[in-house]
């Protein structure tokens, strides 16, 4: 019992870790897709390049 | 649109049918989506740009001016605009200006409000057609027989609005006459049209309810509308002529052919935003109805039909108001990109604080819209695992609604300035400029989609094996969504050069986005198959119904507000640097005098809805016989 508890504590945690990875890649390239769209690029740390 | 309204499910129409379904939607879609097409292809913005004189773009090659399409041998001048003194303007006694703003603003209430119920209409009935259930039917019919009337009113107010433009703007008709020429007969045959598919989808609904009768009462409610958009683009292309003219030369002598002149640099955003605007008023006016008849039975039966047509109704609003704000937006780049001085005027000079007003309008839209679905999740067992979600939402509504209601600069005194310790307070001057109110925006948006959501979610349970990794996925969205709009205001909007603040802002609006499309992907993948929960229509605190009252009033009020805004950025132009107003109104009246004007509209409005539906309930209702040799 304790075993499975664990198993979906572990994979609840994999799963949040998971989305918040694919959000945040997501938002990032977001960030930069539309700003460089509208000729304004940013660097790597999202400052202005321009 | 709607899944939870108890009664047996339907059977699902066959195979073949859907396929007529689909086929018959697609090539709707095909017939009204082409003529905008093309209309945006070929309105390029170096098009748009150059309406009058010489032009030259930054970086670009200069643009040749336009000259007049004069044939070999031909000889004619082209006419310039006139030029009016005060006494061409016959003086009536009373202002020419607010007899004209009355009847026009009518005028377009109520032709927003024909245009957009016939379309949501449309929407219901091929809902019914396709789940089969005949209920969709039944109240989309009603929500026409409401609206019925206000067709007939609409076209007295457009009458008398056309009456009232050329006896008191004689020289200005004249002119506005002379360039759109046979493009106004074009606009009274497709208002003859109009009438012909509204009467015929009206009083031929039960007529041709079934089989292949149907699809032909679809047709004619899909030429209705067809009609009706097309009315609405070609007085549209008026309007946006006398804002931003195209297709005339400096001195307003037409050198395009009707085309050009139609198509202005603001026409596509003036009709995108005011076909999105009419759909949220038409569902906030409808939905007033279905309040109104819902309080005043104690029928069950009717009381969970009628809460079931008003939650449609809001519904509607709603989900049309949303994308709203980013319209709005488009239409404001294009009229800063047309002239900087005309959105100086709009945003930054005396029009500036009705963007407040308008800001406590919005506010009152979305409080209202959010409050309905939280009263609404009362309907369902199941939304218990939501509403402690409510009071968060809620904080964020308020504290980003009291965000955007502040303004910039204040009118002071001078001991209030010293008081003040500047003309800017230390800690909320800040929240007054753009970026801080895009946050307050976007995060609204954001907190009503997620009410939305939760309401969807209440009455069911996904059975999917992937349901916790998709609502991680939805939260994760969520979180850095909101996350990332922030930082984007606040770095870009206070740390960064304009060019940047400007544009983050179209990033905000991306991410705002991103959560609503994604919301609504992931819950229709989710929940298929899903396990329904009991839900009770009828089951909703009277109150809310409050709700549905408030939405239409604040929607009048914020169509008349942007309406004035919009007409008096051409300041004392008829049509701007090509004809001037030189009649005793060619001034911006003051904010109260406007704002006296706008309520007298809409008090007016809304007393003429509530005779609409007076008549509407009227044609159902039957006197009882007088017994024989009783009084009568």
């Amino acid at each position: 019992m304790q075993t499975n508890d664990k198993n979906s504590t572990l994979s609840m945690l994999i799963s949040i870790i998971v989305s918040f990875a694919i959000a945040l890649t997501f938002f990032y390239g977001l960030d930069h897709l539309v700003m460089s769209m509208q000729g304004l690029p940013l660097n790597p740390d999202l400052s202005p390049a321009g | 649109m709607n899944d939870k309204h108890p009664s047996n499910q339907p059977e699902r129409p066959s195979t073949q049918i859907r396929w007529r379904h689909r086929l018959w939607i697609a090539l709707s879609m095909l017939l009204l989506v082409s003529g905008w097409v093309q209309a945006a292809e070929e309105s390029t913005t170096l098009n748009s740009i150059t309406p009058i004189g010489v032009v030259q773009v930054a970086g670009e090659p200069l643009i040749a001016k336009i000259t007049p399409d004069i044939a070999d041998g031909d000889t004619a001048e082209p006419i310039a605009a006139p030029r009016p003194s005060r006494s061409d303007y016959p003086n009536i006694g009373v202002s020419s200006r607010a007899i004209v703003w009355i009847l026009a603003q009518l005028h377009l209430f109520f032709a927003a409000l024909v245009l957009a119920v016939p379309l949501f209409v449309l929407m219901i009935e091929l809902l019914g057609v396709y789940t089969g259930d005949e209920r969709y039917d039944n109240m989309a019919y009603e929500f026409m027989k409401i609206s019925l009337t206000g067709f007939s009113i609409t076209a007295i107010f457009g009458g008398s609005l056309a009456l009232a433009l050329f006896v008191l703007y004689p020289d200005f008709m004249g002119y506005m006459m002379h360039v759109f020429g046979a493009q106004v007969l074009v606009y009274a045959i497709f208002f003859f049209l109009e009438s012909f598919f509204l009467y015929t989808y009206y009083y031929g609904w039960n007529a041709f309810r079934y089989g292949n009768l149907k699809w032909v009462h679809l047709s004619l409610g899909l030429m209705l509308n067809a009609s009706g958009l097309t009315i609405m683009v070609l007085a549209n292309s008026w309007a946006t002529f006398m804002m931003a003219p195209s297709g005339v030369n400096e001195v307003g002598a037409v050198v395009g052919n009707i085309w050009e002149i139609m198509k202005g640099p603001l026409w596509n955003p003036i009709n995108l935003h005011r076909f999105i605007a009419n759909i949220a008023f038409g569902g906030a006016v409808v939905g007033a109805y279905a309040a109104f008849k819902f309080l005043s039975t104690n029928d069950p039966v009717r009381r969970a039909h009628y809460d079931w047509m008003g939650y449609t109704s809001n519904f509607i609003a709603i989900l049309a108001f949303l994308p709203l704000p980013f319209a709005g937006y488009w239409l404001m780049a294009e009229i800063y990109a047309y002239s900087q001085q005309m959105g100086i005027t709009a945003m930054g000079g005396i029009l500036a604080w009705l963007f407040i007003v308008q800001a406590v309008l919005i506010g009152t839209i979305l409080l209202a819209g959010n409050f309905y679905l939280w009263a609404g999740m009362s309907r369902t067992d199941g939304s218990d695992r939501y509403k402690g979600l409510i009071k968060y939402i809620a904080v964020v509504l308020v504290v980003c609604f009291l965000i955007w209601v502040t303004p910039h600069t204040l009118i002071l005194s001078a001991s209030e300035i010293s008081l003040l310790g500047g003309s800017h307070h230390h800690i909320l001057g800040p929240l007054g400029i753009m970026p801080a109110k895009n946050v307050a925006v976007n995060l609204m948006l954001v907190a009503t989609f997620l009410s939305f959501q939760l309401y969807r979610r209440s009455d069911k349970v996904a059975t999917v094996s992937w349901a916790p990794m998709g609502n991680a996925l939805m939260v994760a969205i969520y979180v850095v969504a909101i996350v990332n709009i922030i930082f984007l205001g606040v770095y870009y909007g206070y740390f960064t050069n304009t060019v940047y603040k400007v544009g983050s802002s179209v990033v905000q609006v991306a991410s705002t986005l991103v959560v609503i499309i994604a919301g609504i992907i992931l819950d229709t993948l989710m929940f298929r198959n899903a396990k329904t929960l009991p839900s009770h229509w009828g089951r909703i605190p009277d109150r809310a119904q409050y709700a549905l009252f408030a939405l239409p009033i604040a929607f009048t009020w914020l169509m008349g507000l942007m309406g004035y805004v919009r007409s008096s950025v051409k300041t004392h132009w008829h049509v701007y640097t090509v004809m001037k107003d030189n009649s005793p109104d060619n001034f911006i009246p003051t904010i109260a005098y406007a704002g006296n004007m706008i309520t007298i509209v809409t008090v007016l409005f809304l007393l003429c809805v509530l005779f609409m539906f007076w008549v509407a309930n009227l044609s159902s209702t039957r006197q009882a016989k007088p017994a024989a040799g009783g009084a009568v």
